[in-house]
């Protein structure tokens, strides 16, 4: 028996299973599930009817992140994301009138605290910045938001701030379907960012938590400050510390009024939903929303690297490597080819990365790559990361991971290709059985792409992805001028 | 006039009218879920099954759910179950390799993986309908005839100890283990941590004989769910399963815990963080006890969810922290643990403690308010529904339930109980179980940035806890000694350089091995040209006996014929190889082998399945003697120890010319060799030829 290099059975069986896990699960079986509308004021909702269980998801999808954040108020998108749940002029409030009142004070002895000459000024504002917040609180009603949703059974109460969006979720049975159209919408057209200054603290840290207690977020924060020169994605959506620290609630109202705009907003809802009932009750309560000029895009365009970066940072963790390469958006006809490339270097066991470094060299304790990062709606990173053995070093690997890169550069492996179309092909069916992330997904989809049906034609798109496609887009991306590579080291007096 | 209207229309439908009260809001009745039956039967060998049907995508995914868990770990070997559950996939079935499996299984996007956790162990599997057969088989595989190839044992033990070594990079991570060390006990299985010292003395042996005691018919539960006919299902699940007839005694309880106290706290130093990261709390309790709803309800008041009172009061009152939150954990057979965890700036650290405590005195000190209870109790009820969202859900108790022996509507009787619970309840078991005069605090921070507040404030008995990770006694740290040694052996054999340029050796020599109860004589004449590649011609007293091998081919001539090379003489032949002294003393240039020193004479020298521990001769530097285990395929594994002596040089190079092999302890054979010649120009063509 001759063995080539794909086993004529398995190229066979590959492109059967192809076709098969369409049934079903195709597109146009897909599409009866899915209403779609836009309301006048340009807030689109997308509806997914999945009657299995009395249960609903809900997605907000907000297309602003912290890449909208202005200069010098890095963050702010993130505190806007955690004033969202501070509640409105009706629900957090013992009395609206009076806490606005209240509230404004705040703002005024803030002014004055700010404009202290000396110590003793200083010290008398804040002093009387403290009494004007405690006032305010008296009049506050604490987390009503929250407690109205967990009380009504609702579960996954979250939110989170990325670069590129910011997203608003939770579940609730489907028999309250009309209170999540009723805070959801209230908390976008009249939201109070009460305790403002306290959640500044929380947002501060939370920072701590995840980037300044932990190598890895350290790292990263470095890496994006070193590749990017100009563009946004510089900055994480935790920001700068300073900048976090001087927020002022009119900004942050500021961004909510320039970003919070129907035609920037998109819906999902997934579950045992009425389509009409969905539509009547969306023109009801978020068609009070305003229309609003939706805000331009980031501008700022990010120059080519014209040489490899190198950054390190020294920290007392266990050693952690990451490699970055420019690439471009994820309109970009190469993206696909890019997400190959990802997992035949480093998506499972059968990957050259973890055959390579993990199993057979023992020189790493996991690898992996990530096509986009830190977000994908504009020039970004195609990322590798390992995490080295003990005993063995960031150079060796890197030197390991390089030469796994130029390898791919020349060769690969077609039975390797078909095994990632076939992965990804069934992380599509996989994706289909959850309320929650098809709320989420579709709306990215959508806003990403102006369909959320690319969801499912991105999957025929990647079964023309050739071995070729994958080595040219190697060739052409994972280049030294492209790249920035980023470690820790360990101090000296750490063993 | 109408231009004014319409000005004062449009003025008007700016601002949005507000929506009506969320409380007059009227909501119908929720359509009732009914919770799906699963089909439940036991196969004649004693396995239990569960069948669910869904068909609502193409997809089927499986779970057996076995009696075992690191809770049976000996206490010189901790971390066996955990190794032997990844390795039961990894190291791959008798018929195929782990990573035969890992191509299969990623080529038609299926999963099989095992693990065993604290107290059970289980071997899962997802596939496309489509692809059923050969996935379940593979599962069936992995559960029944797990191999354990070396080489797999190695890569996890590598990981093992690079996971130990990374065990304090996170702050959070130390703080929730060393509460969990201290609460269920340090000294105990419930507690114990796992060194280098325990994963290094984990051998291949030690999980075979793990998997044969704890994985048989009676001792598994078995779960599918998904795209198929219950029907079907039965008769495959006959068939697969029906063969395997393994039977071991009852699985014994699992270890009682100690129930003991630890007030104080826990202080471990960072000077890298900024954050305090915190764990408080003492045992917890079971979940079939009566107070559990109780216990859960005031748990929730306390610090679950955005309402609770320590969310409130640490978080949005004071500012202190972004996460805190409060468990009551209960195990289904064993305690859990009440844990408040969370993270606050270093400065307000002490102050986080003193409130926190203070608000768990509250609970114990006044009743909750009724708004309180009904948020806590509407929250579980109403949101009863997402325990049905998927019938997946409905099965995984069954199973669980079935496990720990619980009766099938255990979540419904505690959806009863809770809507029961009243104020007074939970004030009663606040007082009865809030114990915090007990409480052990573990920190993990900076208290160089605690402030003026620092943590003796808090007038407790402070214990620093020792983040140093005891050094590993023979694994990678000590690769220098072990390179050392064969540098050492090197030279004295005749130097790097003299030993390098061996191409082939052939020896003729004299040998007495046992055979029945006497020692008998045979003569062998052997040709070698490294790394592989054999040629050995033994007259024994039942006939000759002449093996050729290549590596990966061969032939055998004896009384009986000729043969092909069976693989298991083939891989026998290369073990052969692989320990000839000449090699053996070059593995630490070999990237291909690892090198490890054992003690100061002592390496042991892994290249795949092939282990040898090779021992020095303190004066000389030489070999002295070699020790491995014999293939467990032939029956029993026996340790075998060859010696070296009557060292001469040939060529300049030291070789041994009398040896001998002990197997079990007791003299197989020893030999005397009466030439050797090294590089004569050996030819495959010509050692490959046959008689």
């Amino acid at each position: 028996m001759k063995l080539g290099r794909l086993p004529g059975r398995l190229a066979v069986s590959v492109l059967f299973l192809a076709t098969t896990l369409l049934r079903g699960q195709s597109l146009k079986d897909f599409e009866k599930t899915v209403t779609e509308f836009t309301l006048p004021n340009g807030l689109h909702f997308i509806v997914i009817e999945r009657h299995q269980a009395p249960v609903v998801s809900f997605n907000t999808y907000v297309n602003a992140g912290s890449v909208d954040d202005p200069r010098g108020k890095t963050g702010i998108a993130h505190m806007m994301e955690h004033m969202a749940f501070k509640g409105t002029e009706t629900i957090g409030t013992k009395n609206w009138p009076l806490e606005k009142k209240a509230l404004a004070e705040v703002e005024r002895a803030y002014d004055k605290m700010q404009a202290a000459k000396n110590k003793a000024e200083a010290a008398k504002a804040e002093v009387a910045f403290k009494a004007a917040m405690e006032k305010a609180d008296d009049l506050k009603i604490d987390s009503e938001y929250d407690k109205i949703v967990e009380q009504n059974g609702g579960v996954g109460l979250n939110a989170g701030t990325a670069e590129d969006a910011t997203n608003y979720y939770y579940s609730f049975p489907a028999n309250r379907i009309e209170l999540w159209f009723l805070l959801e919408s209230e908390r976008f057209i009249r939201p109070v960012f009460r305790e403002f200054y306290k959640e500044r603290d929380v947002v501060r840290e939370e920072r701590r938590m995840r980037v300044e207690s932990s190598a890895q977020g350290l790292l990263v924060e470095k890496l994006l400050m070193t590749t990017f020169d100009l563009h946004p994605y510089r900055i994480s959506p935790g920001g700068i510390a300073e900048d976090i620290e001087n927020f002022r609630q009119p900004e942050a109202y500021a961004f909510f009024r320039k970003y919070y705009v129907p035609s920037n907003i998109t819906v999902g809802i997934a579950g045992d939903v009425d389509p009409k009932e969905i539509r009547r009750l969306a023109e009801k309560y978020f068609g009070r929303l305003e229309a609003r000029p939706a805000p331009g895009p980031v501008k700022i365009v990010e120059p080519a690297q014209k040489s490899e970066r190198r950054i390190s940072i020294e920290h007392k963790e266990q050693p952690i490597l990451v490699i970055a390469y420019r690439r471009p958006d994820h309109l970009d006809k190469d993206d696909l080819a890019l997400d190959v490339l990802a997992e035949v270097l480093a998506g499972g066991r059968t990957s050259i990365m973890y055959r390579e470094l993990v199993r057979d060299q023992k020189v790493a304790l996991a690898a992996g790559a990530q096509p986009s990062f830190p977000g994908e709606k504009f020039p970004n990173l195609f990322l590798i990361f390992v995490v080295p053995n003990m005993g063995k070093t960031v150079a060796g690997n890197e030197k390991a991971s390089l030469d796994l890169v130029e390898q791919i550069k020349k060769e690969v492996d077609l039975a390797a290709l078909q095994r990632v179309k076939t992965k990804l092909r069934a992380g599509l069916i996989r994706r289909l059985d959850s309320n929650s992330g098809l709320a989420g997904d579709l709306t990215a989809y959508h806003v990403a792409y102006g369909t959320w049906k690319r969801m499912f034609t991105d999957i025929e798109e990647l079964d023309k992805v050739t071995v070729d496609d994958v080595k040219r887009v190697a060739q052409k991306y994972l280049v030294p001028e492209g790249r920035t590579v980023a470690w820790t080291v360990q101090p000296k007096e750490v063993k | 006039m109408k231009r004014l209207l319409t000005t004062l229309a449009c003025a008007l439908s700016l601002v949005a009218q507000p929506a009506k009260d969320y409380k007059s809001l009227k909501f119908p009745p929720l359509r009732e879920v009914k919770p799906p039956e699963p089909v439940f039967f036991t196969l004649p060998n004693g396995m239990k099954i569960f069948l669910l049907e869904d068909h609502e995508l193409p997809l089927i995914s499986g779970s057996a759910l076995i009696r075992t868990g690191n809770l049976f770990d000996p206490n010189d070997k901790r971390g066996l179950a955990d190794l032997s559950g990844q390795i039961m996939r990894s190291g791959g079935t008798k018929a195929k390799s782990g990573d035969q499996l890992d191509e299969e299984l990623e080529s038609v996007a299926a999963s099989v993986e095992s693990s065993i956790g604290e107290s059970n162990g289980s071997v899962g599997f997802s596939c496309l309908k489509e692809n059923l057969d050969p996935v379940m088989a593979i599962f069936r595989d992995v559960m029944t005839q797990p191999e354990f190839r070396q080489d797999k044992v190695d890569l996890a033990k590598t990981q093992a100890r690079s996971g130990i070594s990374r065990r304090n990079d996170d702050a959070a991570g130390i703080a929730s283990r060393e509460f969990a060390s201290t609460v269920f006990g340090r000294d105990t299985p419930w507690g114990w941590t796992i060194e280098y010292e325990h994963i290094d003395r984990i051998q291949r042996e030690d999980m075979v004989k793990f998997h044969r005691r704890y994985f048989f018919p009676k001792n598994v539960i078995l779960s599918i769910y998904g795209d198929f006919s219950a029907d079907a299902m039965k008769t495959k699940l006959t068939s697969l399963f029906g063969a395997w007839d393994a039977k071991q005694e009852p699985v014994p309880p699992f270890p009682e815990m100690q129930k003991t106290r630890h007030p104080g706290i826990q202080l471990a130093e960072r000077d890298d963080v900024t954050q305090t990261f915190f764990e408080i709390g003492h045992l917890g309790g079971q979940l079939n006890e009566k107070d559990y709803p109780a216990l859960q309800v005031a748990v929730n008041i306390l610090g679950s969810g955005f309402s609770s009172r320590l969310l409130q009061t640490v978080r949005t009152k004071l500012g202190y922290a972004y996460a805190v939150s409060a468990g009551w954990g209960a195990g289904y057979a064993s305690l859990g643990a009440f844990q408040i965890s969370g993270s606050t700036k270093s400065a307000s650290t002490t102050d986080t403690i003193r409130v926190i405590r203070k608000e768990v005195e509250k609970m114990r000190e006044s009743p909750v308010t009724p708004e309180e209870l009904k948020i806590a109790k509407d929250a579980v009820l109403n949101s009863f529904v997402f325990s049905f969202d998927r019938p997946s859900k409905t099965l995984n108790r069954m199973v669980v339930y079935e496990y720990f022996g619980y009766p099938k509507d255990f979540l419904f009787q505690y959806q009863k109980a809770v809507e029961q619970v009243t104020a007074e309840d939970v004030l009663r078991v606040a007082k009865e179980r809030f114990r915090p005069e007990d409480f052990t605090v573990v920190a993990v921070g900076n208290p160089k940035e605690f402030g003026k507040d620092p943590l003796t404030a808090l007038k407790l008995p402070i214990q620093k806890i020792e983040l140093t990770i005891p050094e590993p006694q023979p694994a990678a740290a000590n690769q220098g000694q072990g390179s050392a040694l064969l540098k050492r052996a090197q030279d004295a054999m005749g130097g790097l350089a003299k030993l390098e340029a061996v191409k082939d050796l052939e020896s003729t020599a004299e040998v007495k091995f046992l055979m029945g109860a006497t020692m008998a004589p045979a003569k062998q004449r052997a040709k070698r040209i490294f790394p592989n590649i054999l040629r050995q011609e033994q007259e024994l007293p039942f006939g000759n006996v002449m093996v050729f091998s290549d590596g990966k081919t061969g032939w055998m001539q004896s009384p009986q014929g000729m043969i092909a090379l069976p693989p298991a003489v083939t891989q026998q032949v290369q073990q052969d190889m692989f320990r000839q002294a000449i090699s053996l003393v070059l593995s630490d240039g070999m990237p291909s082998r690892t090198v490890t020193s054992i003690d100061n004479a002592t390496v042991e020298i892994v290249e795949g399945a092939n282990t040898v521990r090779l021992t020095f001769d303190a004066p000389t530097g030489l070999p002295a003697k070699i020790s491995y285990m014999t293939s467990p395929m032939a029956g029993a594994p026996n340790e075998v120890v060859e010696t070296y002596s009557g060292w001469k040089a040939v060529n300049e190079v030291m070789l041994p010319f009398e040896y001998t092999i002990d197997q079990a302890g007791k003299r197989f054979a020893e030999g005397r060799f009466t030439s050797q010649r090294i590089n004569s120009g050996l030819k495959v063509e010509d050692l490959s030829k046959k008689p």
